[in-house]
């Protein structure tokens, strides 16, 4: 019966009830798309960043992540790789030798990171076979090829054809020599990478770093970031089991967790003092008309209703509107976040300024459960509790001064 | 640093006179280790053992020294080694792979990588003397051991100095013999330690014959040299410290 009171109250003064009503739904949906868009953007930023050349994620050797150096191995890797593949939410595993050496061409020469990878799994992971500039990407038949940044190729004088010759240490303390002609001359635009890199066939340099049948890390990747995140516990018990670690995107990005972290927590703020502000402006309207229907609630008191359930029927006003509103800023936030998230937002922005973050010029939001509910599920607990203020003054209410305007 | 005499006794330009030990005074017992570890120039032949937790390689090593900046390493075993060669002239620091046959000059990044998969870096090689030029010195105790006088004395680097240590501690023995070396990192905590495992006659002069140097995080990892054979104040010919010579030994 309160239920039925409460409604038909709230349409005794429609234009107003409208007006609140549109406050909550617009807030509500703006809630639902800024945080999907947010969730959008740094799920393509971090995907965007892993697919370059750390995969999803990775297992590697012991104490390599600390420590990296070619004793820290993955015996098998093969075998591991085709198990991590079996993994549901893993499609690609691919193991990789992580060496230093010293890059020489002529009298010039640089210290550089060198990574023996299997080009046609390697391809599927990272993104540097696709951002080749000039010449090709490994193949399964090169032996004594190589790729490298373009800065690194810059650097060391040589372009596509040309020979570099490779100084290091290998695995059992011996030197490490090696010439590798270049096949290919990449721009992954990001310079630590572009200045430090260089991909040479798994096989060769297995051999050159005397890894036999060994590798350093495996990279994995799958559909999404958020496959491979999924299959994380299964993951980690495969890695107990065959004595290897796992490392996360958290784990070997930490600079670029932390400041997700960090935006997160600075537009959490925001959306807060948006829920807050909305709030207040609701209550304040109802504490107002709280205030107009005094008379009406002495009637009420007098006609033997209780304060409190006047007092309830006065917090179901409030409640409908927020859940009525809300339920129409979910649906057409929710509505205008689907639509773009399968057309995207194009950015006229410079593509390469958002290059340098990660991030490509056409943008797309992500709605998920929690960026659909957590904006407005905030802001009806906050008129709820905020309710209780009209809630606690109505049962202050007596009949007789109530039905004198006091 | 320790690390490079321990390989290239190199010769002290300021030859101070190696004369018996008087007044504890600690530039002076510091210049005269020096000046018995190195001489004008050398010659030696060193054993050099690599120890890690999942293998041991043992490393024959030929060494020629000219002056304080000049050194000449080749490998003359194990098969898979011999012929590699460093080549140190002042600063510049350039390798020889037979295998590729072409000599390298190391990237300034590169010299604080190991050499030769030892504990040492190159720049244990390259920056030798600063531990006189780049630190000042101050004796904190002596003792008395198996008839001797030991001299321990820290090393501090003087303000804005371009080394890596937080400081250094020496044990040098009244013979000019360096008995131990301690290095501190930045946080002054011990990073390495070198000791002399064992003090011989070397060319008629008391010599660490053994030393091992231990990195003090890693316990079951160290590098020993043992110096088999040496000569001090010999002539060097000049071509030695050559990049051709290092390329194609004349010898």
């Amino acid at each position: 019966m309160l239920a039925a009171l409460a409604w038909r109250n709230l349409w005794r003064r429609p234009q107003r009830t409208l007006l609140s009503l549109l406050s909550v739904a617009i807030v509500s949906g703006l809630l639902v798309f800024i945080l999907s868009f947010q969730d959008g953007v740094y799920g393509q930023m971090k995907e965007t960043t892993l697919r370059i050349f750390d995969g999803y994620a990775q297992l590697q050797a012991p104490g390599f992540a600390d420590d990296p150096t070619l004793d820290r191995a993955i015996v098998q890797p093969e075998q591991l790789a085709h198990e991590a593949e079996g993994v549901p939410g893993v499609t690609v595993a691919a193991p990789r030798v992580n060496g230093f050496a010293i890059l020489a061409n002529g009298p010039r020469s640089y210290a550089a990171i060198v990574v023996g990878v299997d080009p046609a799994s390697e391809a599927r992971i990272s993104s540097i076979a696709s951002t080749i500039q000039e010449g090709r990407y490994l193949t399964a038949s090169d032996t004594n090829s190589a790729i490298l940044g373009d800065l690194l190729a810059k650097n060391l004088g040589v372009g596509v054809g040309g020979k570099v010759t490779m100084l290091g240490s290998a695995r059992d303390g011996s030197v490490a020599a090696d010439v590798l002609q270049v096949a290919g001359i990449y721009h992954s635009g990001v310079p630590e990478l572009d200045r430090t890199i260089l991909e040479m066939p798994f096989a060769r340099a297995q051999d050159t770093f005397q890894m036999q049948d060994a590798a350093n890390t495996i990279a994995l990747s799958g559909p999404s970031l958020s496959s491979v995140d999924h299959a994380l516990p299964v993951l980690e018990a495969l890695a107990r089991r065959t004595g290897v670690s796992v490392r996360d995107w958290q784990d070997m990005e930490p600079a670029m967790r932390d400041v997700i972290d960090l935006k997160y927590a600075t537009s959490m703020l925001f959306y807060a003092s948006l829920v807050l502000v909305v709030a207040f402006i609701i209550l304040n309207t109802l504490l107002m008309s709280v205030l107009e229907r005094t008379r009406e609630f002495g009637m009420l008191l007098a006609l033997g209703m209780r304060p409190s359930q006047i007092g309830t029927m006065v917090w179901t006003e409030l409640l409908a509107l927020a859940l009525i509103g809300c339920a129409i800023g979910v649906a057409i936030g929710g509505g205008v976040t689907l639509w773009l998230q399968s057309t995207g937002i194009l950015f006229p922005i410079d593509p390469k300024l958002l290059a340098q973050f990660g991030v490509p010029s056409r943008l797309y939001p992500s709605l998920s459960l929690f960026s659909a509910l957590a904006g407005p599920g905030a802001l009806v607990l906050a008129i709820a509790i905020g309710g209780l203020v009209p809630f606690l003054r109505v049962l202050r209410l007596t009949p007789a001064l109530a039905m004198r305007g006091a | 640093m320790r690390a490079a005499y321990a390989i290239v006794p190199l010769t002290c330009a300021i030859a101070a006179s190696a004369g018996a030990a008087s007044a504890p005074n600690a530039d002076a017992i510091l210049q005269r280790a020096f000046d018995n570890y190195r001489a004008k120039s050398s010659v030696t032949t060193v054993a050099m053992t690599i120890h890690r937790p999942t293998w041991e390689r043992r490393l024959s090593v030929r060494a020629w020294t000219q002056g304080m900046d000049d050194a000449l390493v080749r490998f003359t075993a194990p098969a898979a080694d011999a012929g590699n060669a460093t080549l140190k002239l002042g600063t510049d620091t350039w390798v020889y792979n037979p295998k590729l046959n072409q000599v390298i000059k190391l990237p300034a990044s590169m010299l604080s990588q190991s050499w030769m998969g030892s504990d040492f870096s190159y720049n244990d090689l390259a920056k030798s003397d600063d531990l006189i030029t780049e630190y000042t010195h101050r004796l904190i105790a002596t003792d008395q051991t198996g008839g001797h006088t030991v001299w321990t004395i820290e090393a501090d680097p003087k303000p804005g100095a371009p080394v890596v240590w937080g400081k250094v501690v020496l044990k040098i023995r009244d013979d000019n013999v360096f008995v131990e070396e301690t290095f501190y990192d930045q946080d002054m905590k011990p990073a390495r330690q070198m000791t002399a495992d064992k003090i011989g006659l070397l060319a008629g002069r008391a010599y660490p014959v053994m030393m091992t140097m231990h990195p003090l995080d890693e316990p079951n990892q160290w590098t020993r040299i043992e110096t088999d054979d040496g000569r001090f104040d010999v002539s060097v010919p000049g071509y030695f410290f050559t990049l051709s010579n290092l390329q194609n030994p004349r010898s």
